[in-house]
């Protein structure tokens, strides 16, 4: 029966080529997390996401919303209708919302993360999964590490799940050492880690923004703020050398920023070598073996070829991968989104990129 | 160009809408404020289905600081990224200019019945007719 599985899933890949490296299943409601926790937390947990910045016009599309009712990106078929069957995927890169890093009570947080992956595991990585199209994130609470690796320990070797995830969000940056039983763990059972905005500035979280902005608009504007702290702590960390087998994925954090970036850390570099003398590489070198971004919220500036400018400096051949973000309001289109590209471009970026890292 | 009867006005009243396939296009009829308008339901963005979006009203321009609010039932956010169209003319907020959506002429017109005799008819008794 696996064995059918999984030559389906290779007919079907060899057949379309998108693989999308952000989509967001949802449970159909509250209970059905909760119906995963052991007490304490079952009676705590009342669903609730990151509390401010909601998006004031609509967070979702608004033809997603299950016509029977339940949030958008709930009802399989209908994602399935709207996703999977229009655009032709061959895989589905599924990121689970589950907002546990901002809590002040680690074990608070580590139950919500593993009832999210008990639920994922039986519903969308399962039940709906006949095809095997659906590929999951193990979410984990980074607010403690320890458990976030048994966590991973304890869901590595799932054929369908490929990666761990938390959310952006974060009380340091990412690459300092009190992390590294995460990384650790995913180095162990070769998953990559991969970061989505989220809790930003939510609950324990600090925000990456010079206080806190007034507008959704300018929050989310500088989600990208966060992911480049990131970043260049994990590369200035030495993470990456210190653990050569972890690979992250930097997911709707924008795209347009990364090249500029590594020039200026490639330049701090040249004089501050002495600070992190143990970089092997220039800091921008380490991007291609370690490093993949989505596509998703795309920047479109009004020239196309400005994009395509973007895309050879910050060697989106190798690193760039679709992603759509299907439910949200920001929801990218396969056949809309991008300029028209070369087509071994446009290959890289909707297929092998993730087919090679996520080793489907 | 062709003339399509919709329906009758009776059965359209102010602030509902309805979705259509006329000579193979998507097209989006609205009732605002009993003035009807009808759009490409095709957002020009990435091609959402813009008519199934939500009917609104939007904040006028403003100096900073203040907010007014206006034109309720008026404006249609698209039901993906949530730009705005002025349901009236089909032009977007931000770019009335560069971003619009096509839009369809729509009559009140009394039905002809061939062979029967015709009379005056009021607005109420009429149909909707869109011009593609």
């Amino acid at each position: 029966m696996e064995q059918q599985t999984e030559t389906k899933a290779e007919q079907k890949s060899a057949r379309t080529g998108i693989i999308d490296c952000d989509v967001h299943p949802y449970p159909r409601n509250t209970e059905e997390i909760r119906s995963y926790m052991k007490q304490p937390w079952r009676d705590r947990y009342n669903g609730g996401g990151r509390g401010f910045f909601g998006n004031p016009v609509q967070g979702d599309r608004v033809d997603a919303r299950p016509p029977q009712g339940g949030p958008s990106g709930s009802d399989p078929e209908l994602l399935r209708k709207q996703l999977i069957d229009e655009y032709g995927h061959a895989y589905a890169i599924l990121m689970p919302r589950a907002f546990c890093n901002l809590h002040p009570d680690p074990d608070f947080g580590t139950a919500i993360a593993a009832a999210f992956n008990d639920w994922l595991a039986d519903t969308w990585l399962d039940k709906y999964n006949a095809d095997g199209v659906f590929k999951g994130s193990i979410t984990v609470n980074t607010q403690d590490p320890q458990a976030a690796a048994r966590e991973i320990e304890r869901w590595a070797g799932h054929p369908h799940f490929v990666q761990v995830m938390t959310d952006s969000g974060a009380r340091a940056p990412f690459g300092q050492r009190q992390y590294y039983p995460i990384y650790e763990a995913c180095e162990k059972f070769g998953l990559p880690f991969a970061i989505h905005p989220g809790t930003d500035g939510m609950g324990i979280n600090v925000q990456p923004s010079p206080g806190f902005p007034t507008h959704y608009i300018e929050w989310h504007t500088c989600l990208s703020l966060g992911f480049q702290s990131h970043l260049v702590s994990f590369i200035t960390e030495g993470v990456f050398e210190r653990f050569p087998g972890f690979k992250i994925a930097l997911v709707e954090g924008g795209v347009s920023w990364l090249a500029p970036l590594m020039w200026r850390l490639d330049a701090e570099y040249k004089a501050l070598r002495s600070e992190v003398p143990w970089l092997k590489r220039k800091p921008s070198e380490y991007l291609r073996d370690h490093v993949r971004i989505t596509s998703q919220p795309l920047e479109r500036p009004d020239n196309d070829n400005h994009l395509l400018q973007i895309f050879d400096m910050m060697d989106a051949e190798h690193i760039l991968m679709f992603s759509s973000d299907y439910p949200h309001w920001d929801f990218d289109s396969p056949t809309r989104a991008f300029p028209k590209l070369p087509e071994s471009l446009r290959r890289r970026i909707f297929y092998e990129n993730a087919l090679e890292f996520y080793k489907l | 160009m062709g003339k399509h009867v919709i329906g009758a006005v009776a059965d359209f009243p102010a602030g509902t809408r309805k979705t259509l396939i006329l000579e193979g296009r998507p097209i989006g009829v609205f009732n605002v404020n009993d003035t009807y308008y009808a759009l490409k339901n095709s957002c020009p963005h990435q091609g959402a289905p813009l008519c199934v979006g939500t009917v609104t009203g939007m904040t006028l321009p403003s100096a900073p600081g203040e907010y007014a609010y206006g034109r309720e039932g008026e404006i249609l956010i698209c039901p993906w990224h949530g730009w705005e169209f002025d349901l009236t003319t089909g032009k977007s907020v931000f770019d009335p200019h560069k971003c619009l959506v096509k839009t369809y002429d729509v009559t009140v017109e009394a039905l002809e019945s061939p062979g029967v005799d015709t009379y005056p008819v009021t607005v109420e008794s009429g149909s909707i007719v869109v011009h593609v």
